[in-house]
């Protein structure tokens, strides 16, 4: 078996006196996509929040590339290689769609590079390109998770971690942002996709983690996951 | 006409304005902080101007750069070893801060340069123009004028660089901009380090035209917040226009009501503004 890129062992996380995550264990494969379902509180954006710096780990062990990156600064995990596009996209509301995606690039210094990556991030989102000046705050809902996941790719990352991908947003619109993630997913970029509406997320991924209370309760492939009754009955709504 | 002579003084004077309100409206914007300390930066840059002058013979012009930098410099240290332990607090908690901050820098002041008004008296003055009926006082317009190259050059910082839109992205959503591999803290730092650059700046201009001792502070400082509110807080070209507004109530006010009543003025005005226009003339905008 290869390397994994993500190792997570025994994470615990949580704010003040709350503990969220009660070791967590999982780990995902160089180039895979994996999706994260759990109720509302379930502890998923914990976690992603705990994954790229932003909340410390209490204990545990979290190791991207076979190096330990638990609780190191959300810059030095970014430089790593694994992005968070946050709930709620987070946008700079008043910042064009362009300054939103060079900010997404703070980090880098080749400026050719990313010219050529801006460019084509509008042509994996055409109406990107048809907004570029206009300031994000004033983009549709789709337009701002557009927005939000191409700034998260403008870092160059290895792993693109997407917290509630369709939240809010229309069926037709969901529908082009997976196409997107698809085609960014063939050139080799790993995914952790967390997602409310499991149908979606269990088209887009390969392998599924199911969480609850804090705990994994489920991980495994997701082709058994939607035949698995239980993952029916709690979350698909069936039965 | 002593109509054109009034707007050229209100033009000279609002340049300057505009100078003294830019850092502190970026300061206001970004960090949430009504830095107190503004004045005392900008009366410590008025004191570089005026003895690096009678010291060494450095025009103040010059020394707008020396001002710059270590006001700059000052302010750096000052939001990185003290203010950035409180910062993510309420405004009252930092507002106080910086209000001890200034009252330590008042008195230091006092003690090392004493209370007496000072100011640049220029052996080779670039005289007066006089163009048909308008007296223009050529080191004040020069002033002015850099004073306006300043702001652009600060827009343009804002608006082009690297540094730049992290200032604007930690203004907006702080912790979305540090997924982006931002440093909050360092940015802060170099955001109040900007204020300190551009008041340091605006003193070594000002020392060329106006009297200044420790306890001009205060009075730069009351100025730089109606402009600020004017022109939109946190806004490079609202500070540039609430500037000129404000040296034009001034020019014009002295007219019409007498000297001692321009400040009173200006708040009249602002407090209209405010009714009708919450958010400044240019509103929230990204910087
Ligand atoms: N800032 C916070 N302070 C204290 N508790 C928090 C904070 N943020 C989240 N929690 C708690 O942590 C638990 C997990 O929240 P989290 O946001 O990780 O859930 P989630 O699975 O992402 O839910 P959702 O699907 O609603 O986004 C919840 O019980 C929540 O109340
Ligand atoms: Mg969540």
């Amino acid at each position: 078996m290869t390397k994994p890129l993500l190792n997570v062992t025994n994470l615990t996380s949580g704010y003040g006196d709350i503990q969220v995550l009660w070791g967590i264990d999982f780990d995902i494969a160089e180039g895979e996509a994996v999706c994260l379902v759990g109720s509302n509180g379930a502890g998923k954006s914990t976690l992603l929040r705990t994954l790229s710096g932003l909340l410390p780990a209490r204990t545990g062990e979290i190791q991207f590339r076979g190096e330990s990156i638990a609780n190191d600064t959300p810059k030095h995990i970014l430089s790593a290689g694994i992005v968070h596009v946050p709930e709620g996209r987070r946008l700079f509301g008043p910042m064009s769609v362009i300054d939103n995606l060079l900010t997404g690039a703070y980090l880098r210094s080749d400026k050719a590079a990313i010219r050529q990556d801006l460019e084509q991030m509008m042509e994996l989102f055409p109406i990107l390109a048809e907004r570029r000046h206009q300031a994000a705050g004033t983009l549709s809902g789709g337009e701002q998770q557009m927005c939000a996941i191409a700034r998260g790719i403008m870092s160059r990352p290895k792993l693109l971690m997407i917290d509630e991908l369709s939240l809010g947003l229309a069926p037709k619109v969901v529908d082009s942002l997976g196409e997107a993630l698809r085609r960014i997913q063939q050139q080799g970029l790993s995914m952790l996709l967390v997602e409310q509406d499991v149908v979606t997320a269990f088209e887009l991924t390969t392998r599924g983690i199911v969480l609850d209370s804090g705990r994994v309760k489920i991980i495994g492939p997701t082709s058994e996951l939607s035949e698995n009754p239980m993952v029916q009955q709690a979350y698909m709504g069936l039965m | 006409m002593i109509f054109f002579q009034y707007l050229v003084n209100g033009l000279i004077l609002g340049g300057l304005y505009a100078c003294i309100a830019t850092g502190f409206s970026l300061v206001w914007g970004v960090l949430s902080i009504i830095n107190i300390l503004h004045g005392s930066f900008i009366v410590l840059g008025a004191y570089i101007g005026i003895f690096s002058y009678t010291m060494l013979g450095i025009h103040p012009f010059v020394s707008v750069i020396t001002a710059g930098i270590v006001l700059g410099a000052l302010g750096y240290v000052v939001q990185l070893g003290i203010i950035n332990r409180v910062v993510a607090q309420s405004v009252l908690v930092t507002l106080i801060l910086t209000f001890g901050l200034e009252l330590m820098m008042n008195n230091a002041m006092l003690v090392a340069f004493t209370a007496d008004y000072r100011k640049v008296i220029l052996e080779k003055s670039l005289g007066v123009l006089e163009i048909g009926n308008v007296f223009i006082a050529m080191d004040r317009a020069v002033a002015t004028v850099i004073a306006f190259v300043l702001i652009f050059l600060l827009w343009l910082l804002m608006r082009l660089t690297s540094i730049g839109r992290a200032i604007v992205a930690v203004r907006f959503d702080r912790e979305a901009a540090s997924l982006m591999g931002i440093d909050v803290k360092k940015t802060y730092a170099i955001t109040f380090a900007l204020g300190g650059a551009m008041a340091g700046a605006a003193g070594s201009l000002m020392s060329v035209s106006f009297p200044i001792s420790p306890l001009s502070g205060p009075l730069f400082l009351s100025k730089a917040f109606v402009i600020c509110i004017l022109g939109g807080v946190g806004s490079v070209p609202g500070a540039a226009l609430g500037g000129l507004i404000f040296g034009m109530l001034e020019s014009f006010g002295a007219v019409f009501f007498g000297a001692e009543y321009a400040l009173t003025l200006a708040f009249i005005v602002l407090i209209i503004l405010l009714l009708v226009r919450p958010h400044g003339l240019l509103g929230v905008k990204g910087f």
